[in-house]
């Protein structure tokens, strides 16, 4: 039985290659995205993890803010292996009258204890950094000089001291490990940031230790030993486990979203994998009633069938394996320098098993209920004139069969992706979305039939496009799920697009301040006011700050506590705190009461009610923060709603005035000005009080700018992937029903239509094809676009009608161009030759 | 050239021949060919298959062109013609019933009739159409597709289409090949009497002697020439 079902299988490849094109290629394409999403991931987590160690700088990283660490603390750590030591702040480097914000880097003779620094020209780190004639010695990122245009051997001063720039940083090897940066990195000897005189008293500044564990040495017992010898500890502890955790978040979130663009597109391409299957089945069903006729029984049938088909998925699955597997290779190409890991590429195996996993998946929850029609065409078909595709009635088997396919392919979505969550919003959203699309279909169909049936005499061409859309077999519901899928997919990622680009350029700008001064010191407070003001400033808005860790939730160890994740990054590190007797001025208290003016009793604080929520803490209960190792349990009395687009002076948490009495805090200004006097208010405080450090907001959002478009561009690229995919499925169609058109057309012009009627006809008909597509799409990528503005990226969803109207417009002439160009042959056909041959 | 009313035959060819491009090289299909048929008249067109006698149909139809000679339909010269003035020649004037129905499979009953109505704008054209189409018994079967319907009846819808438009000629082209005795015979009572009502020509192709001798004259058509033909008489 299986021989034969194999032999007949052998054999019925010959019998056409209908719908050959369309399984193999929209399957290749849903595959090919896929692999090339987890295959690029793979490569890249592995490079992270082996270049781990030198992605921190060491095995283990200590960091505290405000304060060296002790002699006896460095004594124990090297107990345990060799250390290096350093030192970050964010300083103005000055040169003339040009300054830049930088971030600035004290390294030892020991660093880097992994890896090296690659400097141009090629000089050893340390001589460089070393004084010499007097003066310091710096390596700089080439974008600092830039910024202040300059070249090697030019001088910079940064606070008190005159530095040397003696070479630029090609590679710093634990810079990627960092987090985002406001400025280009300085590297110099810790004299160098001594002699600056920039660290004071409450100054912002990260002292690291990076430790190298001895031979034999392993992380656990070292940390196991600092939890004992140091209770609490002072330090943020991160290991070569964690090295990367913000750009393992990036990866996170960019293969998740590529994997769901894939699925999308293998979604989209699943109603071509449906189509061409029936195409398959249909030019076999003279030969399946032949072998009907003859006693082949339905499982031979079915097993023959399904064994040709499944020839044709491994082909579609094997060539986007193929494609997948070779992306990451032309990727990293691409990227080149700009990756801060040497990637050594492979094939990941893995990668492409569960992307061919997927593939087989779709052809089960498409191509079963098609492929099981062969099994039911009658053998008395063949006495019949026409090969009525037969009426296939409800089966268990086959519902398992496709229902399970689908779960299976809902789980493993959901089993691959980093953020479960959200892959489980998808699959409900990709299924509604389905189901939506399936309806409109169904809707254009309906009113196709009842307006051309309706329709006065003169509109014949729209007549004969209405009929089109709605006769027997007529592909208009597939096409208008498979392009409303696609196009939604742009709509929507173009929305969102637009809304975050906007959001940059206007909304921001309009209610941000010009500048952020920080590291002010309690003396200068009043001469910054002034000078700020004189200077044409008009708006100064001061508070206090200084960073502590929070360590307790309802005195709870943060390490036991239960923290949403979106609350997570406010427990990861140090945060911002200030203390307040009134409430901020435009506070939005949520919960709670702020406390009097003149309040003096036990520490109280207003929290962020996002945070409230993520710690699961209300009014009343209790978070314990370190600052400078003094531990400060406050009771939450009120939570407050923060606009954080608006750049302003926010902070999480604000403390009741006397809450950090004595600490040795520093003022963080924001300074409105208009624009022809941000230049006079950046150069007046510099000059006169030259141990600030400025941020230019226009700066931060143009470097925001550049991220949101090289994402966009990326964007846009991954859902064109989705609409290729929706392409081909109308591609599919239209040749499906190339036959039909040319017998129409030949037909339509023996009764006297001339080729303009035919060619309005067509045109009527992709374009009611098009725009029916484009508006379900539009109402759907409207929703996509809300769902993430509002949930995901929390602005402030607005309907922007340009981004929709161009997709819209771009999508009704991509449909058209396709249709006109694919039916160009039926229009051009000549009825004699083709009504000899009937 | 438009002929003077008085002295148009409806069908009028003059040495007619027409070749074709074949695989082993041109091939002659209908060679010096002489045809007049009068208004009204019924013309049984026999022969062997492949003597050439669905070409001859369709050089009259205008769907396919003379290598040389004159073919004068309805009055109007084909000679210059464009494709897109040919349809709407056969629109305006032509009616044609195939062997094999050649209905619009996407289209209903009622759709496919209307089509000729509604290419030359005809007012009420569905109205029309349904008349029509009770008119062959096929009212109650109107917002059928050719696929739901008997070969029979498709060619009855096929027939109702042809005389939509009460066209000046009939072409004809086996139109019973298709089809059992019975049907046959219902098909071709109803195109006569049809063709009767209208006042049309009719040229028609068969291969059953009996259904020829059922037309005003009998022409047979062998190796692409006609080898009988009876005078003309020009109303």
């Amino acid at each position: 039985m299986t021989g034969l079902a194999f032999r007949l299988a052998l054999r019925g490849v010959r019998g056409g290659r209908s719908g050959w094109f369309t399984i193999i290629a929209c399957l290749a394409l849903g595959v090919a995205a896929i692999a090339a999403s987890l295959s690029l991931d793979q490569s890249l987590r592995r490079a992270l993890s082996d270049d781990a160690r030198s992605l921190l700088g060491g095995d283990a990283e200590l960091r505290l803010t405000y304060r060296p660490f002790t002699d006896d603390e460095l004594a124990f750590f090297r107990l345990y292996g060799d250390l290096s030591q350093s030192a970050e702040m964010r300083v103005m480097a000055r040169s003339g009258p040009r300054q830049t914000l930088t971030e600035i880097k004290t390294v030892d003779q020991a660093y880097p204890l992994f890896g090296a620094v690659d400097l141009a020209p090629a000089l050893p780190l340390q001589s460089v950094l070393a004084k010499q004639d007097g003066k310091w010695g710096a390596v700089a990122e080439q974008e600092l000089l830039d910024r202040l245009d300059l070249k090697t051997g030019d001088e910079i001063t940064v606070g008190d001291a005159t530095l040397i720039l003696k070479a630029v940083i090609l590679r710093e090897p634990d810079r990627a490990g960092a987090n985002f940066s406001l400025g280009p990195r300085l590297l110099v000897a810790p004299g160098a940031l001594t002699a600056s005189g920039l660290v004071q008293p409450g100054s912002l500044v990260h002292y690291l230790v990076l430790e190298r564990l001895a031979p034999g040495r392993q992380i656990d017992p070292f940390k196991q030993a600092l939890a004992e010898r140091f209770d609490p500890q002072p330090w943020l502890f991160r290991d070569s486990r964690d090295a990367t955790p913000s750009l393992k978040r990036l990866l996170d979130r960019t293969t998740l979203f590529l994997t769901l663009v894939g699925l999308t597109s293998l979604l989209v391409g699943g109603i071509g994998i449906a189509d061409g299957a029936s195409a398959f089945v249909d030019q076999r069903m003279a030969d399946i009633a032949r072998l009907k006729c003859l006693g082949a029984d339905n499982g031979l049938i079915l097993a023959s069938i399904a064994l040709q088909f499944a020839a044709l998925a491994a082909i579609g699955i094997a060539l986007g394996l193929a494609f997948g597997a070779a992306a990451p290779f032309a990727v990293i190409a691409w990227l080149g320098d700009r990756l801060p890991v040497a990637v050594h590429l492979a094939v990941e195996g893995t990668a492409l098993a569960k992307s061919a996993a997927f593939g087989l998946l779709a052809c089960m929850t498409f191509a079963a209920t098609p492929l099981a029609r062969a099994a039911a065409v009658p053998g008395g078909q063949l006495l019949r004139e026409k090969m009525a595709p037969p009426n296939l009635p409800f089966g268990w088997a086959r519902f398992a069969l496709v229902a399970g396919s689908a779960f299976c392919l809902a789980a493993l979505t959901v089993a691959i992706s980093a953020d479960h969550r959200l892959a489980v919003w998808f699959v409900v959203g990709g299924a509604a979305s389905f189901g939506l699309f399936a309806l409109a279909g169904k809707m254009v169909v309906s009113l196709a039939r009842s307006l051309g049936r309706r329709l006065a005499t003169r509109h014949l061409s729209l007549r004969l496009a209405l009929s089109s859309l709605y006769r027997p077999g007529a592909p208009t519901e597939g096409v208008v799920l498979s392009l409303g899928l696609g196009l939604s997919l742009l709509v929507g990622l173009s929305l969102v697009e637009v809304t975050l680009g906007r959001e940059i350029d206007d909304q921001i700008p309009a209610k941000a301040p010009s500048f952020f001064f920080i590291d002010i010191q309690a003396d200068q407070a009043e001469q910054f006011d002034r000078l700020a003001r004189d200077a044409g400033a008009d708006q100064i808005t001061r508070a206090v700050m200084i960073r502590g860790r929070i360590t307790r939730i309802k005195d709870v160890p943060v390490a036991k506590a239960k923290v949403a994740e979106d609350a997570n990054w406010a427990v990861k590190g140090d945060r911002g705190l200030t203390v307040a007797a009134q409430p901020p001025a435009d506070a939005n208290i949520v919960a709670g009461a702020w406390w009097p003016a003149d309040y003096d009793g036990p520490p109280l604080v207003s929290l962020d009610a996002n945070i409230a929520k993520g710690f699961g803490v209300g009014i009343g209960d209790s978070i314990t923060v370190d600052v400078l190792g003094r531990e400060i349990t406050a009771k939450v009395a009120s939570l407050r709603r923060i606009d954080w687009a608006s750049l302003g002076m926010n902070f999480t948490f604000v403390l009741s005035p006397n809450a950090l009495a004595g600490a040795p805090v520093s003022d963080i200004a924001t300074v409105h000005a208009p624009g022809d006097k941000l230049a006079a208010v950046e150069r007046a405080v510099s000059d006169g009080l030259p141990s600030l450090s400025v941020i230019r907001i226009a700066d931060a959002l143009a470097q925001l700018r550049r991220v949101v478009d090289g994402i966009g561009l990326a964007i846009r690229a991954a859902a064109l992937v989705a609409l290729l995919a929706g392409a081909l499925v109308l591609a599919a169609a239209i040749s499906a029903g190339q036959r039909r058109r040319i017998k129409e057309a030949v037909l339509l012009k023996v009764l006297g239509a001339a080729r303009a009627d035919l060619l309005r006809a067509v045109l009527w008909e992709f374009l009611i094809l098009g725009l029916a597509s484009g508006v379900a799409a539009a109402f759907i990528g409207c929703a996509i676009a809300y769902a993430v503005l509002t949930f995901v990226l929390k602005l402030d969803a607005v309907l922007l009608p340009w981004p929709v109207l161009a997709t819209l417009g771009g999508g009704i002439t991509l449909v058209a161009a396709c249709g006109l160009l694919g039916t160009f042959r039926a229009l051009e056909a000549r009825p004699a030759p083709y009504l000899r041959g009937e | 050239m438009t002929l003077p009313i008085a002295a148009q035959p409806s069908i009028l060819l003059e040495n007619v021949c027409l070749t074709l491009a074949g695989p082993a090289g041109p091939v002659n299909i209908l060679t010096n060919i002489d045809l007049a048929v009068a208004p009204a008249q019924s013309l049984g067109l026999v022969g062997p298959s492949g003597s050439g006698k669905s070409s001859l149909l369709m050089l009259i139809a205008g769907l396919e062109r003379a290598t040389s000679g004159r073919v004068v339909v309805a009055g109007q010269d084909f000679a210059g013609l464009s494709e897109d003035a040919l349809a709407r020649f056969r629109r305006d004037h032509l009616g044609i019933v195939f062997q094999a129905f050649h209905l619009m499979a996407s289209m209903t009953a009622l759709e496919n009739v209307a089509i000729p109505l509604e290419l030359a704008g005809r007012p009420e054209s569905l109205g029309e159409a349904r008349r029509q189409l009770e008119r062959v018994g096929l009212g109650a079967r109107i917002d059928h597709y050719p696929g739901q319907l008997s070969g029979g009846e498709q060619q009855r819808v096929a027939l109702a289409r042809a005389f939509a438009m009460r066209p000046q000629i009939l072409l004809a082209d086996e139109p019973t090949g298709n089809l059992d005795q019975q049907n046959g015979r219902l098909i071709m009572d109803l195109l006569f009497e049809l063709q009767r009502e209208a006042g049309s020509s009719l040229l028609l192709i068969t291969h059953d002697p009996a259904l020829a001798e059922r037309c005003n004259r009998v022409v047979k058509l062998q190796d692409g020439r006609l080898a009988a033909s009876e005078p003309v008489a020009v109303a």
